[in-house]
């Protein structure tokens, strides 16, 4: 996983200009919403936030799995890694939409379908880090850790489909939903923008994480060689 | 508040916390590296 330190600069310049071109986009030349006005704006932030925390916990599951089945911490580094920046991403969704429900539903919070699985997806991986800063060995923390992140991954499709299957105060699915988008060709274009803006920046954050999580292997080791010698 | 008020509250929050994340991040990773470069020069030295 290691990589020259140039591809890690370029990325995180390539990432900061597409989220600079984002912003703009979306809070200059994005037309306002017909029905909610300017404060629709919020969602090019919001969206793209809990789109790429998704794909964050979709990658923590798929390297936990990988754990599982070879044992080795390199997969570990990569599920906790994400699993951190997931937890992040997953903060801003939250925040930002307890302001865009301040604007437009006129509370900070209800116990909406939706808002409730956000908010314990959040709680699901928050736990999961604090797991692992208990256990005392980092095989353990992996095992434990590993097994917790696939069945958090379980929350997901739950939260995706809870403006489907329950009552919500939420507003459906405006680009993944049956027929396609119901998006103003401006308004898809923005958002995808600040997603791939947001996956870029993930990107860079995730390489940037496993690094510190190799460098924290390799002293563990040192140490625990030291700990036999002596 | 008006809506402007609360897409720059929105904005706002976000980029402190991921800039704050970066920030936190960068400052782990050369923690982490100092220490590990202190365990080799000490095991060297040990095995001198």
């Amino acid at each position: 996983m290691d990589h020259p330190s140039w591809l890690g600069r370029a990325l995180g310049a390539l990432a900061g200009l597409v989220l600079f071109v984002g912003m703009y986009l979306g809070l200059v030349l994005a037309p306002p919403d017909a029905v909610q006005g300017q404060v629709q704006r919020i969602m090019y932030l919001h969206v793209p936030s809990i789109v790429t925390a998704y794909l964050a916990f979709t990658v923590t599951c798929v390297a936990s799995v990988l754990y599982l089945w070879k044992r080795e911490l390199a997969y570990d580094a990569v599920a906790v890694s994400s699993a951190e920046i997931g937890v992040v991403l997953t903060g801003i969704t939250l925040a930002t939409g307890c302001i865009w429900g301040k604007a437009t539903w006129g509370v900070w919070w209800t116990w909406d379908a939706r808002l409730t699985l956000t908010a314990i997806l959040f709680t699901i991986y928050v736990g999961y880090l604090m797991l692992r800063a208990f256990a005392e060995e980092p095989q353990a923390a992996a095992r434990y850790g590993a097994v917790l992140a696939i069945l958090g991954f379980l929350d997901i499709p739950m939260n995706h489909m809870a403006v489907q299957w329950w009552r919500t105060l939420h507003q459906p699915s405006s680009i993944l939903r049956p027929g396609g988008p119901s998006m103003d060709p401006v308004m898809l274009g923005t958002l995808v923008v600040n997603l791939a803006g947001l996956v870029l920046l993930y990107t860079y954050l995730l390489l940037k994480r496993i690094r510190l999580e190799r460098t924290r292997h390799r002293a563990v080791a040192l140490r625990l060689q030291r700990g036999r010698r002596g | 508040m008006g809506s402007w008020g609360f897409i720059a509250l929105a904005y706002g929050v976000a980029t402190i916390a991921l800039a704050g994340y970066l920030i936190l991040l960068g400052r782990r990773l050369r923690e982490a590296g100092e220490e590990l470069t202190a365990l080799e020069r000490e095991g060297e030295r040990k095995r001198r």
